[in-house]
């Protein structure tokens, strides 16, 4: 009887939870729809010192940022549709039998997949009653426009790429650049700087590891050589030539020889104890005096002049000497030359359209992230010895963002207008099935999951601090600490990525996560609610909202309200039910 | 396409008994010849955990002075004051800070050649938690989540490695294991891990975890494999929060006796706990013991921490002999590096990976030896250098793991679990 009629009362509860949204205040600063508008505690507003160095250097390059939007939204489209149609001529042409095309996601999934994917946490229950009641035919678009122009826009990936650099890092005392690599980046992709030139500036970067950001894949590897040089050539082109290292791989066709010529350009990186004030930390140094000192320990505290490649048959003799020579062009630089010009000269290189791999692992990261599946898997594992699943489309997309001078967000603009995207979710497809006919649901990242249980349950961003305003370095907040416990390495095949049970037994049992289930005392979010709203139905609307970002099916719904009559209070009840919802599998996965 | 897309994905059942996905082989080729490896050693491990081998690691964070624990040097200006003392096997002396330990010394394989190249706390704890060094492409697992891996037992409703103590920076996880193999951290023993306790009574989480099947239950989608993957968690999750093997976290259980046999400080109740942990079928516990860098005022810094090791470890040593469980459980003592055989100006010793001590005790080990010598004045291994390669090579002998085994990283590229290193023979039984 209620399928019309639920969803009525569901608009019901709609109405009556915009006017919710309007007097709670732990939620008045979240969203573009939201009346509030405040910044939260851990967006840009914060940004102190680091930025402002960050700032200086930036503007010190010879190119201004991607001027905002300039493309338009249109080139988007038009991109977006030759992308789709490429797809279908190389990868859907030939589907096997009895497969589908997955139809276009609903309104509600496409929402809470686009705000996952771009600030990093749900929709608020306004935004996702205003978009569905809107109308417009564009409204997906402006929806991803919205989302882009957010200052949550550049924390979210500003976490994901401090991720995969410091989940690899070789040493746990780097992770003090963790929360100035978080700033850099945030600023940097709200900006809308060009990729090409924050990979520069991580390139090139020198100064104290807590202050400048832009060190970390320096830093994560304590200055070593050989894994600054695979780092670099891993996040930045997705080429994992280290694995050419010790010995000729058979089936890669870069030899050992190039990646010790890639070393070449790293030998004179220091990483030294510095003093900033009281703290104790490092600096990224360039160490260009000539007199090659041994290296006492196994760190990076002293550069070398140059780069020698060990000889395997007599690893204690000094090796052989190696010229500076990028691999992927052959392009080569002088033996002699400074730290700086070394450094500067490959990000030119790197950076330049000869080298097809920079623009590609950016869109394999990203095509990957959001969809589920990357071009190349793992998403940075690439290179013309690797199975890549559409190679057409790859080549154009890639070269159209290259076309854009690197612009991030016209690249999410782009891939989140294809259909492609926008497609309904299935389970990860096996090796003999044709990929991309559906997008697949992504295990949240950690600190996605924190954000949306911390609107869940309506607790303020202000009490969870973040970072102690007396230090700006420390880095042990709420956000950080749940992170190790529900934290993975971006860069592994999320496939692998499985739920723990240290995670599980924190979502079930964390005292903190059960006050704030209380419908009574001092947690009062969920007690604001239910007096706010007397129809369980509206309440159990409003919870699935918060928590979901979408309405409840009529099954559930039905399941709800059984419950509640089941329970002697109907507090009890909505606390059983926020706690399920924030414990269900859904919670954890985008969709 | 498949060829072309040269994955190998196959569905496993993880120690949860959760389905969980495990593929990545490079080509067909070298995935069937590796899933033959895998079968052969499937077996060979369901054979392990019957034996129910476990082993306990006592870390010593911060590099603990080899002259003022197993290698004296009396007679040396090097030595210091430290005085050696007889043990209860004749010939073999160690500091006198380890009275206790000196009464067990049959037990123990005291290794004096000990012997590697990092001497920084980062790289040296890891190399010594992993055997390998820390390279940014491949990350290598700890020692515990190895043995996790290979021996824990599918009957064990508790995490079969568990970390006792607050702080293992730089020791590795999971890694390439993945994270489900993460250690599961006790900050203190004696007090209940985080997260442990229901909050509200047995019957309402029961009907909560109802709630979550019946809400699941009634969602219309594709991700049913997701779901079934996320209850099986769930289930294992709320098994171990309501098993009575949770009582093992609980001191109190144990009688006032035999908490005072262990001694009265934090490191006495990691033994005790651990202990109780393998006795529960837990098959890897790691127990910290910290601040080892005694740069200064190194004599009397190595007495207090002498003094809240000696009385546990023998005691462990004891208790796990009393009661049977010594035969199959292997206890390594060690830390990141020894130290400098110079005294400097502040009476301290400084970092010294070249020439240092480890122990093993219990499963497979041939007590009452010293393996290595050290020169007179402890500057050099004169006799029978052990890599951290060879340690872990025993130590995993010791266990019936074979160390050749290998483990698939995120590219895809085979590791073994121990690249290179010899098994110490002389050290098993």
């Amino acid at each position: 009887m209620r399928c019309v009629s639920s969803w009525c009362r569901g608009l019901g509860a709609i109405v009556l939870v915009v006017g919710l949204e309007n007097v709670a205040p732990a939620q008045s600063d979240r969203g573009p729809t939201s009346a509030g508008g405040a910044s939260s505690s851990d967006a840009a507003a914060d940004l102190k010192a680091p930025a402002a160095v960050a700032e200086e250097r930036a503007g010190s390059l010879d190119r201004p940022a991607v001027a905002a939007s300039a493309a338009g939204a249109g080139d988007a489209a038009e991109v977006a549709a030759r992308v789709d149609e490429l797809l279908g001529e190389e990868v859907f042409a030939q589907l096997g039998p009895g497969e589908t095309l997955a139809p276009r996601a609903s309104d509600e999934v496409f929402l809470r997949r686009a705000a996952l994917d771009l600030i990093g946490e749900n929709p608020t229950p306004a935004e996702v009653i205003a978009f569905l009641l809107d109308e417009t035919v564009d409204k997906r678009a402006r929806a991803s426009e919205q989302f882009l122009a957010e200052p949550r826009f550049g924390h979210n990936w500003a976490r994901y790429w401090r991720d995969v650099i410091f989940y690899r890092r070789a040493d746990d005392r780097s992770l003090i650049t963790a929360p100035a690599t978080e700033e850099f980046l945030a600023e940097k992709f709200n900006q809308n700087i060009g990729w090409d030139l924050i990979a520069r500036e991580f390139i090139v970067a020198t100064g104290n590891i807590r202050e400048n950001g832009q060190t970390a894949v320096i830093a994560a590897q304590d200055g070593m050589t050989e894994d600054v040089t695979a780092e670099i050539s891993r996040i930045f082109m997705g080429v994992q030539i280290q694995c050419a290292q010790c010995h000729d791989h058979p089936t890669d066709r870069w030899k050992r020889e190039q990646f010790h010529e890639l070393a070449a350009f790293f030998p004179r990186v220091a990483v030294r104890p510095e003093r900033l004030g009281d703290i104790r930390t490092f600096a990224v140094v360039s160490d260009d005096r000539l007199f090659p000192r041994r290296r006492m320990k196994n760190d990076g505290r002293f550069g070398q002049p140059e780069h020698y490649m060990p000889d395997l048959n007599d690893p204690e003799s000094r090796g052989k000497l190696m010229t500076p020579t990028f691999f992927v062009t052959g392009q080569q630089l002088r033996l002699g030359a400074t730290d700086l010009e070394r450094r500067g000269t490959l990000a030119d290189w790197m950076t330049s359209r000869q080298n097809p791999w920079f623009a590609k692992a950016f869109v394999n990261r990203v095509w990957g992230e959001l969809m589920g599946e990357g071009f190349y898997e793992p998403l940075d594992d690439l290179g013309p010895d690797r199975p890549c699943s559409a190679p057409r489309t790859l080549e154009y997309l890639a070269g159209q963002f290259e076309a854009h001078q690197y612009d991030i967000k016209w690249l999410y603009r782009t891939v989140m207008s294809t259909q492609a995207y926008q497609r309904e979710s299935r389970p990860r497809r096996t090796p003999e099935q044709t990929p991309f006919l559906a997008n697949c649901s992504q295990r949240l990242r950690s600190d996605q999951i924190f954000s949306c249980l911390m609107n869940a349950l309506g607790i303020p961003r202000e009490m969870l601090g973040g970072r102690d305003p007396g230090n700006r370095f420390r880095n042990n907040g709420p956000r950080f600490l749940f992170s190790r416990v529900f934290g993975y390495d971006p860069s592994d095949p999320r496939q692998e990525v499985t739920g723990t049970i240290p995670q599980a037994l924190l979502l079930m049992n964390s005292p903190i996560i059960n006050r704030m289930v209380q419908a009574r005392g001092r947690g009062g979010e969920l007690g604001r609610l239910l007096a706010a709203e007397p129809e369980n139905e509206g309440a159990v609307v409003e919870l699935y909202l918060r928590c979901l970002a979408r309405r409840p099916s009529q099954a559930e719904l039905e399941v709800c309200l059984e419950h509640i009559r089941t329970c002697s209070s109907r507090g009890e009840a909505f606390e059983d039910l926020l706690w399920s919802l924030v414990n269900r599998t859904e919670f954890l996965y985008r969709p | 396409m498949s060829l072309q897309l040269a994955h190998h994905v196959h569905a496993a059942v993880n120690r949860w008994g959760v389905i969980g996905r495990r593929h990545f082989l490079r080509n067909l080729a070298a995935g069937a010849a590796s899933l033959g490896l895998v079968d052969r050693l499937a077996l060979q491990a369901d054979e392990l955990r019957r034996q129910g081998k476990a082993c306990i690691l006592l870390w010593m964070q911060g590099g603990p002075s080899q002259f003022e624990t197993w290698d004296p040097k009396p007679g040396h200006g090097n030595g210091g004051e430290t005085k050696a003392i007889d043990t209860s096997v004749p010939g073999i002396q160690v500091a006198e800070n380890l009275p206790r330990l000196a009464a067990v010394a049959h037990e123990l394989a005291i290794i004096r050649s000990m012997s590697t190249r990092e001497g920084n706390h980062q790289r040296a704890s890891f190399l010594m938690h992993t055997a390998h060094v820390p390279v940014a492409s491949v990350q290598y697992p700890a020692m515990g989540s190895v043995v996790w891996k290979e021996l824990g037992s599918p009957d064990c409703q508790l995490p079969s490695f568990v970390r006792v103590g607050r702080r293992f920076p730089n020791s590795s996880d999971g890694g390439l294991l993945g994270t489900d193999y993460n250690a599961f951290l006790v900050p203190q023993a004696g007090r209940l891990p985080e997260n442990v306790q229901l909050t509200t009574d047995q019957a309402r989480f029961q009907r909560r975890l109802a709630l979550i099947d019946r809400l699941e239950a009634a969602t219309t989608g594709a991700e049913a494999e997701l779901v079934a993957s996320h209850r099986g968690l769930y289930r294992k999750a709320s098994q171990m929060v309501l098993s009575p093997q949770m009582k093992a976290f609980d001191l109190g259980q144990e009688p006032d006796a035999v908490r005072q046999r262990y001694g009265e400080s934090e490191f006495a109740a990691g033994c005790l706990l651990a202990r109780r942990l393998v006795e529960a079928g837990v098959v890897f516990v790691e127990v910290g013991l910290g601040n080892w860098d005694t740069h200064d005022n190194n004599f009397e810094r190595s007495r207090d921490l002498t003094a809240q090791l000696d009385q546990p470890f023998a005691c462990l040593l004891q208790d796990l002999r009393e009661r049977g469980l010594l035969d199959r459980t292997l206890v390594v003592w060690m830390g990141e590096f020894g130290r400098t055989p110079r005294i400097n100006p502040r009476a301290g010793r400084d970092h010294y990976p070249r020439a240092f001590s480890a122990v093993l005790a219990g499963s497979g080990i041939r007590g009452g030896q010293v393996i290595g010598r050290t020169s007179a004045g402890g500057e050099d291994v004169v006799d029978r250098p052990v890599s951290a390669q060879d340690l872990f090579r025993t130590v995993y002998a010791a266990l019936g793991i074979d160390a050749d085994k290998e483990n698939m990283s995120s590219i895809g590229r085979p590791i073994k679990i121990v690249e290179g290193g010899a098994v110490v023979q002389e050290a098993l039984a």
